[in-house]
């Protein structure tokens, strides 16, 4: 005669298989299937999916200051109404190297910005997903130099333009091309932002991954 | 991995790996940085020739650019020495978490600050090199041969720096990410 069979059958609970009693009284009984298992999420679910949502909203706004600043840098053209018999006065943003990587650089970061969207979304879906936010995390890194190089380049020759140098004989520019000083200085303060935007989001990303 | 070997307090054997090549990774960055604080700081030449007036003379000091490198150099390789305190407590415990998030940010800061630092000053030597025609800007690499040489050089020692500073933030997100 079985016993373990014949014990349950006579309790008339739930018939649940168990196994031999040997075995039986070594393990916890199973659950039963009919569980509610999604009625609570564990807190740590909910902040992993919190800090998704924000990396979610820091990248669209991410994505906004460093296309402002590429295309206003971009958009630069300013020509002085006088000119000489030889010589126009007109100031590009691809007549100062540092002004052309800048546009490149931010142009760069936001275009990654964009394609990494799908990602961030896939870490809010599933907030315990490891291999999408160490990727996005890899990325923002390299990214937060990137941006922040450029930022400060440009911000160097903008200064100067301001500015000026008397010891190495450099003129300031900004006294007659206004307007191209005034964009230029505004495509600078928008990438930084777009570089501080990138460490608040290489932070996020760090906090999310810890196993808890 | 068996559940046998995690223990609270034992370091999985990777991650003591991991924290080893952290230190010696920050040990590299403080040599590199280091190094071209010095050098872009003891920048100074004076040309042979001088008029009645004028001393040409070219120092760091005479660019805001480079002053700032200067300084981000050096606040970059005070914070690197302080850290290697927490990097030398990661390899002996395992399971801290906090001090862990806690360098990863530190580091991006000043990844990010030595990076402005470097890219100023780069910008400022190409237009040193190179001069530039649209805006009347002279190339004093011309005259002033060993300033430039050694401000160049100086920025080989602080870009090698950002890359360690990234190859760091990449590990300790790797860290954490395996416990």
């Amino acid at each position: 005669m079985d016993h373990s069979t014949h014990s349950t059958k006579e309790s008339g609970d739930i018939p649940i298989p168990m196994t031999d009693s040997k075995s039986s009284k070594a393990s916890s009984p199973l659950m039963p299937a009919t569980t509610n298992k999604t009625a609570k999420q564990p807190p740590v679910s909910r902040l992993k999916r919190g800090l998704g949502v924000v990396d979610f909203i820091l990248r669209i706004c991410a994505i906004v200051t460093a296309l402002a600043a590429a295309t206003a840098m971009g958009t630069t053209s300013q020509q002085l109404p006088f000119f000489t018999q030889f010589f126009r006065f007109k100031a590009d943003y691809d007549d100062l190297p540092a002004f052309t990587f800048f546009v490149i650089a931010n142009a760069t970061a936001g275009a990654y910005l964009v394609l990494s969207l799908p990602f961030s979304i896939v870490c809010i879906v599933r907030p315990h997903i490891i291999g999408a936010r160490l990727m996005l995390l890899v990325f923002d890194t390299i990214a937060v130099p990137l941006v922040t190089a450029a930022a400060s380049a440009a911000a160097a020759i903008v200064y100067l333009a301001h500015n000026g140098n008397s010891n190495a004989n450099w003129v300031a520019i900004c006294r007659q091309f206004d307007d191209f000083c005034q964009r230029v200085s505004g495509a600078v303060v928008a990438s930084f932002i777009t570089s501080l935007i990138f460490v608040v989001l290489v932070i996020v990303s760090a906090a999310a991954l810890r196993r808890n | 991995m068996k559940p046998a070997a995690l223990q609270l307090g034992v370091a999985p054997p990777a991650n003591r790996g991991l924290a080893i090549l952290d230190f010696f990774l920050r040990l590299i960055a403080i040599v590199g940085t280091l190094a071209s604080a010095i050098a872009m700081a003891t920048t100074n030449q004076t040309l042979p020739f001088f008029s009645q007036f004028v001393r040409f003379r070219a120092k760091f000091s005479d660019l805001p650019s480079f002053t700032f490198f200067v300084v981000a150099s050096s606040i970059v390789t005070a914070y690197l020495v302080l850290s290697l305190a927490i990097s030398i407590l990661h390899i002996a415990k395992a399971n801290v978490v906090n001090t862990r998030v806690l360098l990863l940010v530190l580091d991006t800061a000043a990844m990010g600050l030595l990076m402005a630092g470097s890219a100023a000053a780069t910008a400022i030597v190409q237009l040193a090199h190179n001069g530039n025609n649209k805006v009347n800007w002279f190339a004093i690499c011309q005259q002033y041969n060993d300033f430039c040489k050694r401000v160049s050089g100086s920025l080989i020692g602080s870009y090698a720096g950002v890359v360690v500073l990234i190859l760091l933030i990449l590990l300790s997100g790797v860290a954490l990410s395996r416990r």
